[in-house]
């Protein structure tokens, strides 16, 4: 059985489930006598004492095994001790004569939804501590003396184990012993939440949103986490066990070896420098931790702030995160890419129009001008975040000279808006558009003109350029991003920001492929953005490549005829180049 | 009844750690304390108890946003005095 999930820390484990059912408090509204409240009240007392020693506890635990994660629990401290906290609950007990089980309830739930409903990304991701105090409490209150949580684990977890769970509670996750935890799966999560943070930081594979699975997995069930596709094998056959052991070993090894490649400067064999940057989405402390061996971010897809939230995020919300990102790049360019939504990518916090062929109808720039609010408020955001490092701004999905000239008075008109209120703003932001559309393509002599750099998107493009619905795994064949339209395209645009002076990058998947990055050096392109994990392997690559060698790869695979050719082709060069180093088996394969 | 004003000028403001700070700081006095967030015009719009560390997240207290702390109490001038300097100090978050 296979389901698909949202791979949020990457590695593949082969194991024994282990289904993680934290405590469900069942608590329904009841009153009680006069009398009786001076009994909860005493009740209360106990119950927070005893909280607070487990609390104590757990903080010990963690200062010897992970001095990071003792914050979790100093911040249910805070809350348990929170006196004006306290006073609400002995209020309701008191005065207003409700259970204190009841009473528990209702305060912690108030808190989690009043900081659940904040502006403010890292208040709204405060709230599941309310509701990790109130469990403990409510847990005590009814007396099941042993910490669930820890006791589960430690029960559970005699032996390694792959967790399931419809979600991890910050306190779940801290109190799991990680040494012992081999995979993650939850139902529920997106790439910033809680448990995807946790899991990248200890680096235990993990894939989130994996819907339906509960009821299906046993404990002790034997599975397989593939987190680097994000697919999920219940009961596997033998040879799927077979093929996923070697796949294991190979991606085991292979990460040991190239993970020292991580923090070189990028140069070619024969000295020349080229850009390796990192592609970024919510700018997290886990992801902003590459930023230092990197040459900056050549894509910041800002949709993941808009995706995680129930609500838009706001001016300054947005500020503050992009204002964050452009600090910890410093000198470093970073390029913001404003919202591209629709496609394959909706949003919980906002309705957006069903349409019959979704990639070719109002996504990206296009949303933006349908909607000014959103398109201002972000436009306004980036320009004041620019004050503080070296941001540029990349439109996505422009088709026209029109689409560009129209978003580029929107920012003007942004930043006017910013100078009459007084309010700082970045005066010389660096514009740029991606390249995806084959239409702006065949004129990017004229874009070059008109921007200061460029980047090509080469999902987008091949989707584009082919006709090929990349969201639809049958059409995977037509789909072909080795085809010689693509490079001939690619070269075509390189050459024309060659010949005016623009920087051109790649921030596509092909960005961080060692196979075609060659051919790419070899047209003239120097700067590729990637995700964390493709940063070594490029860097890896390069220490084998002579310019010269990129420009003969170049050159051959533009007079070749098909994808198939093309693709054997780069790979047996890869190989060659490599030689003598570990690479992975499926890159000679084909 | 002693009070002073203030303007937050630690970056992530008296949220999470440097909230947890101002509160343990402000728990070592017998005072009653009382943070309020005051608007352009330094009229209070918010007000909470300034040891409750939930309170004081509530109130959504960023920087640059302009506070006053006042307390009733024996110990209410060291008590505001010493939490104007913390948070002019900048709480180790600048």
């Amino acid at each position: 059985m296979i389901f698909h999930g949202l791979p949020v820390s990457k590695g593949i484990a082969i194991g024994r489930a282990f289904v993680y059912e934290p405590f469900k408090p069942n608590v329904t509204e009841r009153i009680i006598d006069a009398a009786e409240a001076a009994e909860h009240t005493k009740r209360l007392d106990e119950v927070l004492a005893a909280a607070g020693k487990e609390l104590e506890l757990l903080q010990q635990k963690m200062a010897g095994e992970d001095p990071d994660k003792v914050g979790i629990f100093e911040a249910h401290q805070d809350i348990l001790t929170d006196t004006a906290v306290i006073e609400e609950i002995l209020e309701l007990i008191n005065k207003e004569l409700y259970a204190g089980e009841y009473a528990i309830e209702t305060i912690y739930e108030n808190y989690f939804r009043l900081f659940s409903e904040m502006d403010d990304a890292l208040m709204r991701e405060r709230c599941a501590d309310f509701r990790d105090v109130k469990n403990r409490m409510l847990r005590l209150w009814m007396q099941q003396d042993t910490p669930a949580a820890l006791q589960t684990a430690q029960v559970g977890l005699d032996a390694p184990s792959i967790i399931f769970a419809k979600d991890l509670l910050p306190s779940d996750t801290a109190a799991l012993d990680r040494k012992t935890i081999q995979a993650f799966v939850t139902e529920t999560g997106g790439y910033t939440s809680h448990s995807a943070i946790i899991a990248r930081s200890y680096e235990i594979p993990a894939i989130l949103g994996v819907e339906g699975f509960m009821d299906k997995v046993k404990n002790g069930d034997t599975v397989i986490v593939d987190a680097v596709e994000g697919i999920l094998i219940l009961e596997p056959s033998a040879a799927e066990i077979a093929q996923y052991t070697v796949k294991y070993q190979n991606y085991k090894q292979e990460r040991e070896e190239i993970k020292k490649y991580r923090a070189i400067e990028p140069l070619t064999a024969d000295g020349e420098r080229i850009s390796v940057c990192l592609n970024i989405g919510s700018a997290s402390e886990e992801e902003l931790a590459a930023a230092a061996f990197t040459d900056g971010s050549g894509l910041f897809r800002s949709e993941f702030l808009f995706m995680s939230g129930r609500e838009l995020p706001g001016e300054n919300e947005q500020f503050q995160i992009y204002k964050k990102a452009a600090e910890t790049f410093g000198k470093k360019q970073v390029i913001l890419r404003t919202l591209d939504i629709g496609g394959d990518k909706s949003l919980e916090c906002m309705e957006l129009p069903k349409e019959e062929n979704p990639f070719l109808g109002c996504r990206a720039l296009r949303l933006c001008f349908e909607r000014p609010d959103i398109f201002k408020t972000q436009l306004r955001a980036a320009l004041r975040a620019g004050v503080y490092g070296n941001l540029a701004l990349m439109f996505p999905m422009v088709g026209s000279l029109e689409d560009l000239r129209r978003a580029k008075e929107f920012l003007a008109a942004s930043r006017r808006e910013l100078e009459s209120e007084k309010i700082p703003c970045n005066k010389n932001m660096a514009i740029g558009i991606m390249i995806e559309i084959p239409a702006i393509a065949l004129i990017a002599d004229r874009v070059a003109k008109e921007v200061d750099f460029a980047s090509i998107g080469t999902n987008d493009l091949c989707q584009y350029l082919t006709a090929t619905d990349r969201m639809n795994p049958g059409l995977a064949p037509y789909y072909q991003s080795y085809h010689p339209s693509m490079f001939g395209l690619i070269n075509q645009v390189s050459q024309a920001f060659i010949k005016a002076g623009k920087t051109l990058s790649i921030c596509g998947e092909m960005g961080g492929d060692p196979a075609a990055v060659p051919a790419f050096i070899g047209m003239g392109i120097k700067k590729f953005s990637m995700s964390a994990s493709g940063v070594p392997v490029i860097k890896r690559m390069l220490t084998r490549l002579t310019m010269e060698g990129a420009k003969k790869t170049a050159a051959a695979i533009l007079n070749m005829d098909t994808a198939g050719e093309i693709e054997t082709y780069l790979k047996q060069q890869l190989s060659q180049r490599m030689e003598g180093e570990y690479v992975r088996k499926e890159n000679g394969d084909h | 009844m002693y009070a002073k004003k203030t303007v937050i000028i630690n970056k992530s403001g008296l949220h999470a750690r440097p909230g947890s700070a101002f509160v343990r700081e402000a728990k070592k006095f017998v005072s009653k304390i009382t943070v309020s967030k005051l608007d352009g015009q330094d009229n209070p719009v918010q007000s909470g108890d300034a040891k409750s560390l939930v309170k004081v997240m509530s109130m959504l207290l960023s920087k640059d946003t302009h506070i006053e702390i006042s307390a009733k109490g024996e110990d209410e001038h060291t008590a505001v005095d010493t939490l104007i300097d913390l948070v002019d100090s900048g709480l180790n978050d600048l």
